[in-house]
């Protein structure tokens, strides 16, 4: 276990997103207090934890839809104040309009990316990525016509299309079967290390092993408030083979780290709580 | 477009579909009634219904009399009555539809529009909606014989009795359609930098659809009121008017036919309106 070397290299020179003592706070609640993230141009980061403890607002607040209480978030340097063709985003509840067609879907998400080009231009791209995403007989398909995969797989080639250099993913595949799921993890992972330069993604996820399958590093988040509680380099080598990789004594005990850390940050708060508790018991 | 065009000629126009859709072997269980020569009527009440109502309108209107058997007709006399004023009732038709058609379809237009963008935009509700509070419970029939003193024409008075009750309905059901826009949707549209008018008309406007078609059908409904009771007041020709000359005339059974005549005319638009919003809502499950 301690040949592993998970500790977070601190050359984050080329910081693209950066969240700089970020605190945010719903109708007075604080849902996530004092955030520092400095993510690589080209990094691949999970944001892990239990459900409520803020990584979807994290997420959203980094895609800017959502403005901060306080603190400040930026990309290359540059603040930011709202949503961005910069930063697609594919959310957990596939984004797609049902109205529209799959392609209309995407030369939609286009002529705002390209605003240039013609349409024949932007069919033919959408068809390409279509192609890519395995869906290239239901382009003309609406999402009635598809299922929860296939109508994530095309808010993922929409997202790719549009050529944002950071990919915002808020557990995508959190309502997928296992078969479903593995196959995109593996398009997206596929997507990112073929892109040049290599796309910057921040993807949330509850799941340890879709966090150690994926990233280069895990941002741990503890809930009430949601915070970072920890933070580890994933050290396996890539392209990464999920069947060797769950078999592997390295991938096992690091699951069992990062569950470790989960319960005693939980354990903690428990404690906490109750010495409170006592506390106002004695008034 | 294509999957609902193919499937809606086997959707039957007025279905009831739980009750018609239960398997025959079910209703043929043993449980004390017996059922077996029931279950063959199935998918028939509606018919057995209006057969029934028809029996009970004969056996009244041949048992019981009142001054002059007339003021309550046969349903053979109402319907030889309808035959002989068909020609008559259809350039009423015609000339009711003149009136209603531009109302109803300005108050689509306008309730759309403008639903959409006080459903969409905070200010504007803020603005708008106390004055929608005041105004929209105001029973439309009470500006009719205002609109007929005020406006020059009975044909521009009636056309506007119709947009204001149709107008109503529509716009309310909208804006309460695009304010309960869900969440991903404007999410989404602002992830891709839609400007607003984009947003309104590709986004808010289809995802409101179903309120939009609710509100229409109310306001249909509503403008068929609105243009009887206008048509009573002083018409020179329409389904109100033929309905109230034919009672000043005491001729009950054309008037009686008259009525039943606006009843279909009425479930005619109504089920246009019906197929139209099946054919746009086909994305929808």
């Amino acid at each position: 276990m301690s040949a592993l070397d998970t500790r977070p290299t601190n050359c984050t020179a080329a910081a693209g997103l950066k969240v700089e003592s970020l605190r945010f706070a719903y109708n007075g609640t604080p849902v996530l207090l004092d955030i520092n993230l400095a993510i690589g141009e080209g990094e691949f980061v999970c944001l892990l934890g239990p459900s409520g403890c803020g990584k979807t607002t994290l997420l959203r607040l980094l895609a800017g839809l959502e403005t901060p209480s306080s603190g400040h978030l930026s990309w290359k340097g540059r603040p930011i104040t709202g949503p961005s063709l910069e930063r697609g985003v594919v959310f957990q509840d596939y984004s797609l309009f049902p109205w529209m067609t799959l392609v209309n879907n995407i030369t939609l998400a286009l002529a705002k990316s390209h605003p240039g080009k013609d349409r024949k231009w932007r069919l033919n791209l959408a068809a390409e990525f279509l192609e890519l995403v395995g869906l290239a007989d239901a382009a003309r398909k609406h999402l009635f016509e598809l299922s929860g995969g296939m109508q994530q797989r095309g808010a993922i080639a929409r997202t790719l299309a549009m050529g944002s250099p950071v990919l915002l993913m808020d557990e995508p595949f959190g309502a997928l079967d296992p078969v479903n799921r593995g196959r995109l993890q593996n398009l997206v992972l596929d997507v990112w290390s073929d892109a040049n330069p290599r796309k910057t993604v921040v993807f949330v996820t509850h799941d340890i092993e879709e966090s150690l399958h994926l990233a280069d590093r895990v941002v741990m988040l503890g809930s009430s408030p949601g915070r970072i509680i920890d933070e580890l380099r994933v050290p396996f080598a890539r392209p990464r083979v999920w069947r060797t990789l769950i078999r592997s004594p390295e991938f096992l005990s690091l699951r069992e780290r990062i569950a470790e850390r989960f319960r005693e940050d939980t354990l903690q708060r428990i404690e906490a709580e109750s010495v409170v508790g006592g506390d106002a018991e004695g008034i | 477009m294509k999957a609902v065009m193919a499937k809606s000629p086997i959707i039957p126009s007025v279905s009831f579909p739980t009750a018609s859709r239960l398997p025959a072997k079910k209703a043929s269980k043993p449980s004390g009634i017996r059922r077996n020569s029931w279950w063959r009527l199935q998918g028939k009440e509606g018919v057995l219904f209006l057969l029934g109502i028809v029996l009970l309108w004969q056996f009244a209107s041949s048992s019981i009399h009142f001054s002059g058997d007339y003021l309550f007709p046969s349903p053979a006399v109402t319907l030889k009555a309808l035959w002989g004023s068909l020609p008559e009732l259809l350039k009423d038709t015609w000339s009711s539809l003149l009136v209603l058609l531009p109302g109803y379809a300005l108050a689509a237009v306008a309730g759309i529009v403008w639903g959409l963008v006080v459903g969409t935009i905070p200010w504007v509700s803020r603005m708008f909606s106390p004055f929608a509070r005041f105004a929209s419970p105001v029973p439309p029939t009470i500006y009719v014989p205002y609109a007929i003193a005020m406006l020059p024409t009975f044909r521009t008075a009636a056309g506007f009795v119709v947009f204001v009750g149709a107008f109503w309905p529509i716009f309310l059901n909208t804006a309460a359609g695009a304010a309960s826009l869900p969440q991903r949707h404007r999410d989404n549209a602002r992830i891709l930098g839609l400007k607003p008018r984009e947003y309104l008309w590709r986004i808010v406007f289809p995802s409101s659809l179903p309120h939009i078609f609710s509100g229409m059908s109310v306001g249909l409904v509503f403008s068929f009121i609105m243009l009887t009771v206008a048509e009573l007041f002083g018409a020179s020709a329409g389904l109100g008017r033929f309905v109230q000359l034919y009672a000043d005339y005491a001729d009950y059974p054309r008037m009686v036919a008259g009525i039943l005549y606006t009843g279909v005319v009425v479930m005619a638009a109504m089920e246009l309106l019906e197929q139209i919003k099946r054919r746009s809502l086909f994305w929808m499950k």
